[in-house]
C-alpha cells in the first residue's frame, strides 16, 4: 500500500503503449521513463503523470532521428 | 492513427485557431498554451460563463453514458476531472471497481484535475495521462467508454479523433461527445452571439486574465461543425448508430454513437 508521490500507478501501466506504434512500454522508475523501443522513444514521467507525447519524448539514440510525426520529407 | 499530424509537414492547407488560419502543425501547441494558461482558472470560468449551467450539461453526459460497475471509460481532453469525477460518483465503490482514464495534452490542466481529485478524497479508479487525442496510448479495443466534453473543438483533425475513439474502443463500446453547438432559433441565436463575443472575452480578461484565450473559445465554437455535420463526421470515422440531442436550445449537443 505504499504509494510514492513520484510513482506511477501499476494498474496504469498495464493499459498504456507508445502512443505512436502502439506497441508496449517499459517502465524504467530510476529515470522515471516510459520506454518504447520500437519507437526509439522514452516518454517521461513528471510528477507521478506519464507524458505520452511524441514531441516531448526523448530520442533513445542520439544517431537514429526521432521518428517522424510527418511521414518524413514526403510532398 | 493520427492523420493531421502525418500530412501535416508539407504545408498542406491549413487549421483553424480560432478564427484565424494556422499551420496545421502549429494547432496542437497553440491550443496547449492556451489551457496551460487558464487552468487554474478554467473551472471557475466555466461557472461564470455558463451560470453553472455546463454542470448539468456534463450530468446530461453521464446519463447518457450509464456507468457499471466494472467499466473502464477513457475521457479524452479531460483535464480538470469534471467528467472523471461525475463518473466515478456514479459508480465509485462498486464491484467489479469501475475505472477512468483521464487524457488531455495539457499536464497543467491534469495537476489541477489531480489536485481536485485529492481534495475529494479519490485515489483509487482514476488515472492521468497526458496524451494527444489523435494518438492515444492504449491499446486496440480497450475501453469500455470513450467520453470528449468540450474538447473536440480544440483538436486539429476532427476525423482522426474520431479514428483514434473507435481504435480504442471495444466492439459494443459507447462514444460519447458534449460539444458547442447551433442554437437553432434566430432571435436566442443573436442574443447568444452578443454574450460570446461582447461578455466571455471580457470575463476572460477580468477572471483569468487572458481576454485572447476566451476569444479563441467564443471563435472554436463558431467554426465547429453543426449537430448533423458532426454526426456525419462520427458515421464516416466507422462509428455507428450516431445519434445527437441538443441541449439548452442546442448551445450544446451531445452526440452518441457505438463501436459495433
Amino acid at each position: 500500500m505504499t504509494e510514492q508521490k513520484t510513482g506511477v500507478d501499476p494498474k496504469l501501466l498495464e493499459i498504456l503503449v507508445c502512443p505512436l506504434t502502439k506497441g508496449p512500454l517499459k517502465y524504467d522508475p530510476e529515470a522515471q521513463e516510459l520506454i518504447s523501443e520500437q519507437a526509439g522513444l522514452a516518454y517521461p514521467i513528471r510528477d507521478g503523470i506519464p507524458i505520452m507525447l511524441v514531441d516531448e519524448a526523448r530520442p533513445l539514440d542520439k544517431d537514429r532521428p526521432p521518428p517522424s510525426r510527418g511521414g518524413g520529407a514526403g510532398p | 492513427m493520427g492523420r493531421s499530424e502525418r500530412r501535416g509537414a508539407g504545408g498542406r492547407g491549413t487549421a483553424h485557431f480560432g478564427f484565424r488560419a494556422v499551420r496545421p502543425e502549429d494547432k496542437a501547441s497553440m491550443v496547449r498554451a492556451v489551457f496551460d494558461g487558464v487552468a487554474t482558472r478554467y473551472d471557475l470560468m466555466n461557472d461564470l460563463m455558463s451560470g453553472g449551467v455546463h454542470r448539468l450539461w456534463k450530468a446530461a453526459m453521464i446519463d447518457r453514458l450509464g456507468p457499471r460497475p466494472g467499466m473502464h471509460l477513457i475521457d479524452v481532453a479531460g483535464g480538470t476531472g469534471d467528467i472523471a469525477f461525475r463518473f466515478l460518483d456514479r459508480v465509485g465503490g462498486a464491484r467489479p471497481p469501475a475505472r477512468v482514464t483521464v487524457c488531455d495534452a495539457s499536464s497543467a490542466m491534469l495537476e489541477v484535475g489531480r489536485g481536485r481529485a485529492v481534495d475529494r478524497g479519490l485515489l483509487r479508479g482514476i488515472a492521468w495521462v497526458a496524451a494527444d487525442a489523435a494518438s492515444l496510448p492504449v491499446a486496440d479495443m480497450s475501453v469500455d467508454a470513450y467520453t470528449i466534453a468540450f474538447g473536440l473543438r480544440n483538436v486539429t483533425d476532427i476525423a482522426a479523433v474520431l479514428a483514434e475513439a473507435r481504435r480504442a474502443l471495444k466492439p459494443g463500446g459507447r462514444f460519447l461527445c458534449l460539444e458547442f453547438s447551433r442554437v437553432g432559433a434566430p432571435l436566442l441565436g443573436r442574443l447568444y452571439d452578443w454574450y460570446s463575443f461582447a461578455v466571455v472575452p471580457a470575463l476572460g480578461e477580468v477572471v483569468a486574465g487572458d481576454r485572447q484565450a476566451y476569444l479563441y473559445l467564443v471563435e472554436s465554437i463558431r467554426r465547429f461543425p453543426s449537430q448533423d455535420a458532426l454526426a456525419g463526421m462520427i458515421a464516416a470515422a466507422g462509428l455507428e448508430r450516431v445519434k445527437y440531442r441538443n441541449l439548452s436550445a442546442g448551445v450544446v449537443a451531445i452526440h452518441s454513437a457505438w463501436r459495433i
